[in-house]
């Protein structure tokens, strides 16, 4: 800034500034309130997964790779590790199990018997799992609704 | 430091806290709405302008990096709105000519000028910069009255830094000239 500049600048600063009218911080408030209503609103609607994809990925990696771990590198000693497993869970089946049940479930059994029976106690806790992913996501979904309403 | 800094507002409005952005809206309601006012020159519409530059800067909070001031963000929000709704309106602004004034004229009409009651200098201002063409109008305000550097108006406007720097030499010229003329008016009436 020149010194014609510096003396201008002075004058200047000596002017008001014209004043909106009195309400008007209110006014905008109100329409932001309400902008940030819908905002969140919004926000919700996003569908967010409990158990992210990344972690869905790191569970069937890891069920393709126990299973081919017990396809290629179990066989030989498959006998002794189904034996203290397989044995207990089917011991409790049993006991819980009518007897419609167990021949149900020794026929489906002998259909896949090729499959290592602990692929699958996998296969069924990972459903567990997204079922209650699914479960949860609707609870959250339901509730958050409810609130902005 | 007197003010909090606007970044505090910011981030608080950005972690949920949505009454914190009144501040800012108190820190800047007279700036932006004596733009917008000096762009529509109608009150209801400057002030229409000026809710609806808060409304937006609120929608694009998480858009603002921090690279420039907040200030200047929000001046560039409150510009363009006023020159969308202008273009709307087939409304465009007139230049001014290189003025006669000289240099030594400025100095002259400062000295003079200073001489007169606060109240009055207020009032010839005001008066001598109404009849500016409405975007050197802002830019004088933005520069002498707002401390913007020329670099954040160029942003605010889009103007370049050179244009920006030609049209405020001229404007302050031209406002010095209006002020001679009603000064000298003043005097004749007197007489």
């Amino acid at each position: 800034m020149n010194k014609l500049d510096k003396q201008f600048e002075q004058l200047m600063k000596g002017i008001k500034l014209d004043s909106p009218s009195k309400g008007f911080s209110l006014k905008v408030m109100e329409r932001i309130q309400a902008e940030a209503a819908v905002q969140k609103h919004v926000i919700v609607e996003e569908y967010q997964p409990v158990i992210s994809r990344k972690a869905w990925i790191i569970l069937i990696a890891a069920f393709v790779s126990f299973l081919a771990y017990l396809l290629f590198f179990e066989q030989e000693s498959s006998a002794n590790t189904d034996s203290v497993a397989w044995s207990a869970i089917q011991d409790s089946l049993q006991k819980v199990n009518t007897k419609g049940l167990s021949n149900a479930w020794q026929s489906v059994n002998g259909l896949f018997e090729s499959i290592p029976s602990m692929a699958y106690l996998i296969m069924l806790a990972s459903m567990a799992l997204w079922s209650v992913d699914l479960l949860l996501t609707r609870l959250r979904h339901s509730h958050s609704e409810i609130q902005i309403r | 430091m007197n003010k909090t800094e606007d970044i505090y507002y910011i981030e608080a409005v950005r972690k949920g806290d949505v009454s914190a952005f009144s501040f800012l809206v108190e820190r800047y309601q007279s700036m932006v709405y004596s733009l917008a006012l000096k762009l529509v020159k109608n009150a209801e519409d400057a002030e229409e302008m000026a809710q609806d530059t808060f409304i937006k800067a609120f929608q694009k909070l998480n858009l603002y990096e921090g690279k420039s001031k907040f200030s200047t963000w929000l001046y560039s929000i409150t510009y363009n709105g006023c020159i969308s709704e202008l273009r709307k309106r087939r409304i465009q602004f007139s230049s001014l000519e290189d003025q006669r004034f000289s240099d030594h004229d400025e100095m002259k009409m400062y000295d003079y000028f200073s001489e007169t009651k606060k109240e009055d200098q207020e009032k010839y201002l005001t008066l001598a910069l109404s009849k500016l063409p409405e975007d050197d109008q802002v830019l004088v305000t933005l520069y002498y009255y707002e401390n913007q550097s020329m670099d954040d108006i160029s942003t605010i406007t889009g103007l370049t830094v050179s244009n920006i720097k030609v049209k405020i030499h001229r404007a302050r010229k031209k406002m010095y000239e209006i002020l001679h003329e009603m000064l000298h008016e003043e005097i004749y009436t007197l007489l």
